[in-house]
């Protein structure tokens, strides 16, 4: 049967090797009003109405292209990406990936919890190096936190001018509001059935056309679980190799977020 | 050295939602639930060199730097700024290590130093650290001479060839710079105007700031007992709303100490990648 897919060739060829097939690529959409809420002027406080439906927004995309990729008979998705497209106060919300299906027909041993199949971030090469580890992809999981930071009162403003010192409410709240998104991610990791941990966690933080007073921190990352199967064949012990490229060094800039 | 005061931070209470986030992380009877901003190569080097993750561990800290007045003609350090700076990251890292501390890990890996800035706060720099945690799966303490988790910039990849090579990290160093360079004066334009030479009076001002923000990750890197330093980095950045004459160099670096290993690290094998 013919597939469709995003995948390149080498990544074709590592997701067979680790007894996969692509079925076809999947692809939905919500679209969504990000309605508002207030809070007061002076507060540091998280806008849990806006949270709860960013949250949902990238639920419902992710939800979709699940059942899309059920419905093709898939036992789960990689290279699965999440882009959102701002339109005034409404945004959409594509999610696009391959579906996988198993060759073997043990397929159901790799659904998450729920029997869905599964949904990961990872690209082909990272899949197979995962399953030859020893472990499975069971969700993307993502933990969402809206927050609002206060404004400072001119007073405020005028006896911190000049001065050298940390802020310590500034920092409590936006280390807060970080923590808060990384442990929903937590959370839902666990309850689609991620027994062992979250690989590749991206925290990001970003604004959707809000006030300059309103950041979203967004922790993103693919749950994971052992693989039980004691026929399941790991990879030996890496070696050394020197390769006959120039790579570019790939060091992160530090002071670049 | 004896002018630089090393700015001191004591050990950090962390907020309420991070203690019950690490609680969740470690688990009831052991059942661990890690998180990891490892990419999935990095992490399966991890566990072959005999570490389990413990956790994605993060510390922040938002700071108002303030203002201090550079003598126009003249090159100097702006030691206030120095300061403020230094003690701003070494908060952020300090809150780190005491998430990882709570874990229970015996060190960070892949310690990213972001500095934000926010649309909402003028002259407020938020300092973010940001590692993950692990721990050696034979129960063996890898800790830091302080006692506290070691923490390091390097990759998972890096970790594990370091490892490899009979060396363990110690700590991340760091040392910083605000300089302020002199103005030209205008008889000094109109005499340099046209011509090709070189400016000895910058390179001597950045020379300087140089030196001393990698002399200051050296001297960390002594007092914690290390043998040396690897992977040190440099950079030159000017923080929001400065003088364009005021830079800050910023040098870091993971501190390292031989250990005994058993087997010699393994030679190289030339492979010839199919990739483009």
């Amino acid at each position: 049967m013919a597939f469709t897919s995003d995948l390149t060739i080498d990544e074709v060829l590592l997701i067979e090797e680790v007894g996969f097939e692509p079925v076809e690529l999947v692809l939905s959409s919500s679209y969504f009003h990000i309605g508002w809420q207030s809070a007061s002027w002076t507060t540091n406080t998280e806008l849990e109405a806006v949270s709860a439906l960013m949250l949902r927004a990238r639920q419902t995309a992710i939800h979709r292209l699940v059942s899309q990729a059920s419905a093709a008979g898939a036992d789960g998705i990689v290279g699965m990406r999440l882009d959102i497209e701002r339109d005034g106060h409404s945004a959409e919300f594509t999610a696009m990936g391959t579906a996988v299906r198993r060759r073997a027909g043990d397929g159901k041993a790799w659904r998450d919890g729920h029997g869905r199949p599964f949904t990961s971030d990872l690209s082909g090469v990272d899949f197979w190096a995962l399953v030859r580890g020893g472990f499975r992809p069971v969700a993307l999981a993502h933990g969402v936190c809206v927050y609002h930071v206060a404004h400072r009162s001119l007073a405020g403003w005028l006896s911190g001018t000049g001065q050298n010192m940390e802020m310590p409410a500034f920092t409590q709240g936006l280390y807060e509001a970080r923590e808060l998104a990384m442990d929903r991610m937590q959370t839902e990791a666990r309850a689609a059935g991620s027994t062992a941990g979250i690989v590749a966690v991206d925290a990001r933080e970003g604004s959707h056309g809000w006030d300059s007073h309103v950041i979203e921190f967004v922790a993103v990352g693919t749950g994971v679980a052992p693989i039980v199967d004691p026929g399941h064949e790991v990879h030996g012990e890496p070696g050394l190799v020197l390769g006959m490229r120039d790579d570019d060094d790939e060091r992160q800039d530090l002071d670049d977020a | 050295m004896a002018e630089w005061q090393r700015p001191q931070v004591q050990r950090q209470t962390l907020p309420q939602h991070a203690s019950e986030r690490i609680q969740r992380m470690r688990g009831p009877q052991g059942q661990r639930f890690f998180t990891s901003d490892l990419s999935v190569k990095e992490f399966l080097l991890v566990r072959e060199a005999g570490f389990e993750c413990a956790g994605f561990v993060m510390g922040s800290s938002i700071y108002h730097v303030g203002y201090q007045r550079g003598d126009y003609s003249q090159n100097q350090e702006l030691g206030v700024l120095t300061q403020a700076l230094y003690q701003a990251r070494e908060l952020a890292m300090a809150r780190m290590e005491e998430e990882a501390h709570e874990l229970g890990a015996d060190g960070v890996i892949g310690v990213r130093l972001r500095v934000n800035r926010h649309a909402w706060g003028e002259s407020l720099l938020e300092f973010v650290a940001l590692g993950t945690a692990i721990y050696a799966r034979d129960g063996r303490s890898w800790r830091a001479p302080s006692g506290m988790p070691f923490t390091s910039d390097l990759s998972g990849q890096d970790f594990w060839m370091l490892l490899k090579s009979g060396h363990r990290p110690v700590s991340l160093v760091m040392g910083n710079c605000v300089y302020h360079v002199a103005h030209q004066t205008l008889g000094g334009w109109f005499s340099s105007v046209g011509k090709n030479q070189e400016m000895g009076n910058f390179t001597q001002a950045l020379y300087d700031a140089r030196e001393l923000a990698m002399e200051r990750m050296q001297y960390e890197a002594q007092i914690d007992g290390a043998a040396g330093v690897v992977g040190t980095e440099i950079y030159e950045t000017t923080h929001g709303g400065w003088d364009s004459h005021v830079i800050e160099f910023f040098a870091v670096g993971t501190s390292v100490l031989p250990f005994p290993v058993t087997s010699p690290p393994p030679s190289p094998t030339l492979v010839m990648t199919v990739n483009e």
